[in-house]
């Protein structure tokens, strides 16, 4: 019963951690918890400096960073092949990225940006190539080191040298390429603005609470989204985790109601004689009944318990010391509650029902036909 | 009288349907050890399954101290056999859960009587049949004539109008039997016990006031 119960709950919660390494990701490596974009009709967010005064004034704040973002043809400039792409180019105010994102703590070769390297690019693994890159074929095939030019989208072209190359396991995140804001200030010819704003917060879940608190401050004509609004490709694998997760979820109960079912009907068969003395003696069939769903009830109840303390006691703890390593980020167990609750009910469920068909199945047997089944 | 029985059958369907009983009709007077003999096949324990109300026979009338037991529902049935009615089965049909304590208590309990007054109760009946020094031995810890000894108890513990005893010593030795047999009698002698014993050994015929005999499902004589 509590491999049953483990089973339910296993399943969801694998796939709950997958779900959970994919938003994981999208928060950290890209988008932060709320991001801020220009007003209706804006190109640029204006007044960067103050806006971010407001941001880092309202309680629950962890921190802001802007970006400019240009939208950039990137080509190979050294080696024999010149190979040639479209892809966006953020810009970042290292001091204040490094506390929102953590893709200077993902590099795979070279080193991050610092702020005097304005000659130089940190590449996602997409565009470099590489690395398990999933978009090989559309990669530079470049390494650090290499000399790549840079035509953004007001025309200036500028030559930079691969400072280092980053991989997150999140394809959206690694095809971006970054340049201090320094320098893409120089090249669009601009100060105190920013293509957006993101912020990371203190407790995840609360981003609600902390738009209406940002608008309330002074923020009001800017666009604020969260960053399950940006997630997209990986929202429809969410979306696909979470429909697999029911599926199987689904299945899993089903199984074990048909165990359970099983397990008391051959419990209730072999105790076929039994109960017919019991019914000889003047025990009624209700009662009869009754104990027997109490019976099962009661193994299942030890079972969800057994079960509860395998799965928080033994597996979370084992998978946070020993992730597994999906293509898409190290995954560990993320059991909620409401699974837990789900499982436990249909098992007390499925322990009733099991419990009182075979049972009474019995008990209205001919008491004759019971004890000597004749 | 404490049982009339009318023109009683019973016909089990089936592929071949047997008629094991063939309009069956006698009485049994209060305080009577009866003894239902015959051949094996001849409706000994059809009939004490039918008067016993563990079976519900085709046809016919069962009178019980006054009451039509046909015509009570499955729920009255079951109530009845707890409060007026105590078994003796061939095979003991005691629960291996259960030790001796427990066995003779159960009915007791079943009825709502207060713990410490089962215990004590069921106590005694054990001490009446002798197995005081086997209370908590479970059935498989006990010989075939004590297993036996606790079905007695169990089915006397609830002062029952009337104990059926089917074949109660088929499984028994020659002296084991005898210890069953005198314990029937005296029960029936002193406590005004009816008893309705369903027997194939000729032997066993002393211990009981009168006997049925059967064959092929009808009375052959009465003695």
């Amino acid at each position: 019963m509590a491999l049953i119960f483990v089973n339910i709950v296993f399943i969801s919660s694998i796939l709950l951690g997958v779900i959970d390494s994919i938003n994981k990701q999208s928060v950290e490596s890209l988008f932060g918890n709320i991001i801020i974009e220009p007003k209706e009709g804006e190109t640029y967010i204006k007044n960067v400096d103050f806006l971010e005064d407001i941001i880092n004034g309202t309680p629950g704040v962890l921190g802001s960073s802007p970006h400019y973002t240009s939208v950039s043809i990137l080509k190979k400039k050294t080696g024999k092949d010149m190979k040639t792409g479209g892809w966006q180019v953020k810009s970042v105010n290292i001091a204040k990225e490094n506390n929102i994102t953590n893709i200077h703590k993902l590099m795979v070769a070279g080193k991050y940006l610092e702020e005097s390297n304005n000659r130089e690019i940190v590449l996602g693994k997409e565009i470099s190539g590489g690395y398990d890159a999933n978009l090989e074929y559309l990669s530079l095939e470049v390494s650090v080191g290499d000399t790549i030019e840079a035509v953004f989208n007001n025309g200036v072209e500028r030559e930079y040298k691969v400072g280092g190359i980053f991989s997150t396991k999140n394809t959206q995140a690694d095809s971006l390429a970054f340049i201090t804001e320094k320098e893409m200030e120089s090249v669009l010819g601009s100060r105190d603005r920013a293509s957006e704003i993101i912020i990371k917060i203190k407790e995840g879940g609360k981003e609600g609470a902390m738009i209406a608190a940002l608008r309330k401050n002074g923020i009001v004509d800017e666009k604020i989204k969260l960053w399950k609004d940006y997630s997209g490709t990986t929202a429809g694998a969410v979306e696909s985790f979470d429909m697999i997760k029911y599926i199987l979820q689904g299945i899993a109960i089903l199984v074990a109601v048909s165990t359970i079912f099983i397990i008391s009907f051959v419990n209730v068969n072999s105790r076929k004689r039994q109960i017919g003395i019991l019914k000889a003696i003047g025990m009624d069939k209700r009662i009869i009944i009754t104990s027997y769903i109490f019976q099962a009830l009661f193994y299942t109840i030890v079972g969800i318990l057994v079960g509860v303390a395998v799965i928080y006691l033994a597996l979370v703890p084992y998978f946070i010391k020993n992730p597994l390593d999906f293509s898409l980020g190290l995954v560990t167990l993320s059991v909620e509650f409401i699974d837990v609750a789900i499982g436990a009910l249909f098992l007390l469920a499925a322990a009733i029902v099991g419990g009182y068909f075979p049972s009474s199945k019995v008990a209205e047997k001919n008491i004759v036909e019971s004890i000597w089944g004749n | 009288m404490i049982i009339e029985v009318k023109n009683l059958e019973k016909i089990y369907s089936g592929k071949v349907s047997v008629h094991a009983l063939r309009g069956v009709s006698f009485e049994v007077e209060e305080g009577e050890f009866m003894a239902v003999m015959g051949r094996s096949g001849s409706g000994k324990s059809t009939l004490l399954h039918q008067l016993g109300l563990l079976d519900t026979p085709t046809k016919g009338e069962i009178t019980i101290d006054g009451i039509n037991i046909l015509k009570l529902s499955e729920r009255e049935k079951t109530y009845f056999r707890l409060n007026e009615l105590g078994y003796v089965f061939q095979e003991y049909a005691l629960l291996p859960e259960l030790n001796v304590l427990e066995s003779v208590y159960l009915p007791f309990m079943l009825q709502g009587v207060d713990k410490k007054e089962y215990i004590k109760k069921a106590t005694e009946v054990i001490e009446k049949v002798g197995l005081e020094h086997r209370l908590h031995h479970l059935p498989r810890e006990l010989s075939g004539g004590e297993q036996q000894r606790v079905a007695m108890a169990r089915a006397i513990v609830n002062n029952p109008k009337i104990l059926f005893a089917d074949e109660p010593c088929a499984n028994l030795d020659t002296q084991s039997s005898k210890t069953i047999l005198t314990m029937l009698k005296e029960i029936n002698e002193k406590l005004n016990q009816t008893i309705v014993m369903v027997t194939h050994e000729p032997d066993d015929r002393k211990y009981a006031d009168r006997a049925i005999w059967l064959k092929d499902g009808e009375i052959e004589k009465i003695e």
